[in-house]
């Protein structure tokens, strides 16, 4: 029943979806901007989680969004809209994580009324007060996850970033990056053991 | 089920995505073997340990990017126009446009090249500028990205500054064509027209080339599209080249780069263009285009239709 009851909330979503879309092809700028604004956090959340970065988060989201406005009348309806953009989100991380693969990661800053603040080091202080070697745990246990999300492949790291953190279906994720589920499936597993590989008696 | 089978399907346990016999399956064993039981607890662990490292979005982030995407529309964003017209108006106009090769857009797209070079180059850190070229005198243009009241009758606002520099030298030097590579992928069409257009000169270097197939195959304009084509003219017989046309002739949608594109591939004898030719007479839906496709074909002596 509840099912069903989701179901119908998801079609008639898409529906509104659907009107939006064909509103903002006749060039309604309200609709474009209700469109964005329906995709545009999941959109900057991947960003944000997969760059480590604001500003190349909103970098990406200003790219991924323009293009869709140029582009908007080539779609067809032949897939979902959130798949379509999601394929030009990942192409375009894609190419800025191959082009990073030999930088350094930046941490996850985040900026509060405080200033810049790392969400790591802020979880390791609150551990502080607690347990001074919890902190030092934690410490190595961040500086090895990151060493162990740079050793992935831009792909490697993508696919476990779309199922992982943003809980897509593994053959949805092989529709995106214009693969197959089974492939989507062998990275995942690469990326796991070699995560696990890294992080060692950490877990 | 073996322990090693186990192992490769444990993260795919974990996240869902095992039909329901091989979950059977694997529990089975997980009840029977510690080994792999501890194996799933590491799993569970190493899941649990990147689940902390989740970025959280900083508060105004979105309103920031929101804004930047509006000022960016609202300055013009180009967006790709569906033609409203019939097919020989939209033929006689993609002939004209070919025949003219764009002559009569050229000197306003000039004057506007230059300065969105400038402001590019003020961007671009990935060259080393001719430093004796530069102009010393650098206009700022501002934007204001926000504004914040503090409270107590104060407030902060946040401006980004662009610096404006002009930059020249000449065509065939290494940072000037650094340069231009870049610009091929601005977002001004008008910039990217210029840009490609002083390219051909120099198509026997492998990134020109490069940058004018993918100007050819990817550009949204296609203003654009026919300049590089114009500029992939010494390169006809090149096979990367004539690969990336035909995929081009099937893709494209517009007329005027079709039969560019058919021109440049029947300059030089290639039976194996046939069957590309052939496919375009069975899906092409302009006139002009399919008389000229049909008539190369009868040139080449090779049927119309395919089989």
């Amino acid at each position: 029943m509840a099912q069903d009851a989701a179901g119908a909330v998801g079609a008639r979503l898409s529906l509104q979806i659907d009107s939006l879309i064909r509103a903002a092809q006749r060039g309604d700028q309200d609709a474009f901007e209700q469109l964005v604004r329906a995709h545009d956090q999941s959109v900057l959340r991947l960003a944000m989680n997969l760059l480590r970065s604001t500003e190349d988060a909103r970098d990406v989201y200003q790219e991924a969004f323009l293009r869709v406005y140029r582009s908007l009348d080539s779609f067809r309806f032949d897939c979902s809209f959130q798949t379509w953009l999601y394929r030009i989100v990942t192409n375009i991380c894609l190419d800025r994580l191959r082009k990073r693969k030999v930088r350094k990661e930046e941490s996850a800053v985040v900026e509060t009324s405080h200033g810049p603040v790392d969400r790591m080091e802020a979880l390791q202080e609150e551990a502080a007060h607690a347990n001074p070697e919890r902190t030092l745990w934690n410490r190595e246990l961040k500086r090895r996850m990151e060493n162990a999300l740079q050793d992935l492949t831009p792909r490697e790291r993508m696919v476990f970033e779309l199922r992982h953190y943003q809980g897509l279906r593994l053959r949805n994720i092989g529709d995106l990056l214009g693969t197959t589920e089974e492939a989507a499936k062998n990275c995942l597993f690469r990326a796991t053991r070699k995560m696990r590989a890294e992080l060692g008696d950490c877990i | 089920m073996t322990c090693d089978s186990v192992a490769r399907l444990i993260p795919l346990y974990f996240y869902g995505e095992l039909m329901p016999e091989e979950e059977d399956q694997l529990e089975e064993h997980l009840h029977a073997c510690a080994a792999c039981t501890r194996e799933m607890e590491r799993q569970r662990a190493l899941a649990a340990a990147l689940d902390r490292r989740h970025a959280e979005l900083p508060p105004t982030l979105l309103d920031a990017c929101r804004a930047d995407l509006q000022a960016a529309i609202q300055g013009g964003a180009p967006r790709y126009e569906k033609p409203a017209k019939g097919p020989w108006t939209l033929f006689l106009e993609a002939l004209a446009a070919t025949l003219a090769g764009f002559h009569r857009y050229r000197t306003p797209v000039g004057a506007v090249a230059l300065v969105a070079l400038g402001f590019f180059a003020a961007r671009f850190t990935g060259a080393r500028l001719p430093a004796s070229s530069l102009s010393p005198a650098g206009e700022v243009f501002s934007t204001v990205r926000s504004v914040e009241a503090e409270g107590s009758g104060r407030v902060q606002i946040a401006v980004d500054e662009t610096r404006r520099r002009v930059v020249s030298g000449p065509t065939g030097d290494r940072d000037i064509q650094r340069l231009l590579l870049a610009a091929v992928r601005e977002d001004n069409p008008a910039v990217r027209v210029e840009s490609v257009d002083l390219l051909r000169s120099r198509p026997d270097s492998g990134e020109v080339r490069d940058a004018l197939l993918n100007a050819v195959a990817h550009d949204s304009n296609a203003g654009v599209r026919l300049e590089a084509l114009d500029g992939l003219k010494p390169l006809a017989g090149d096979p990367q080249v004539r690969k990336t046309l035909a995929r081009v002739l099937l893709a494209d949608d517009n007329p005027a780069v079709r039969m560019q594109v058919v021109d440049l591939l029947v300059s030089h004898r290639d039976d194996s263009m046939v069957g590309v030719l052939q496919n375009l007479v069975q899906k092409e839906d302009n006139n002009y285009v399919r008389l000229k496709c049909e008539k190369v074909l009868r040139d080449m002596n090779a049927s119309i239709g395919t089989f």
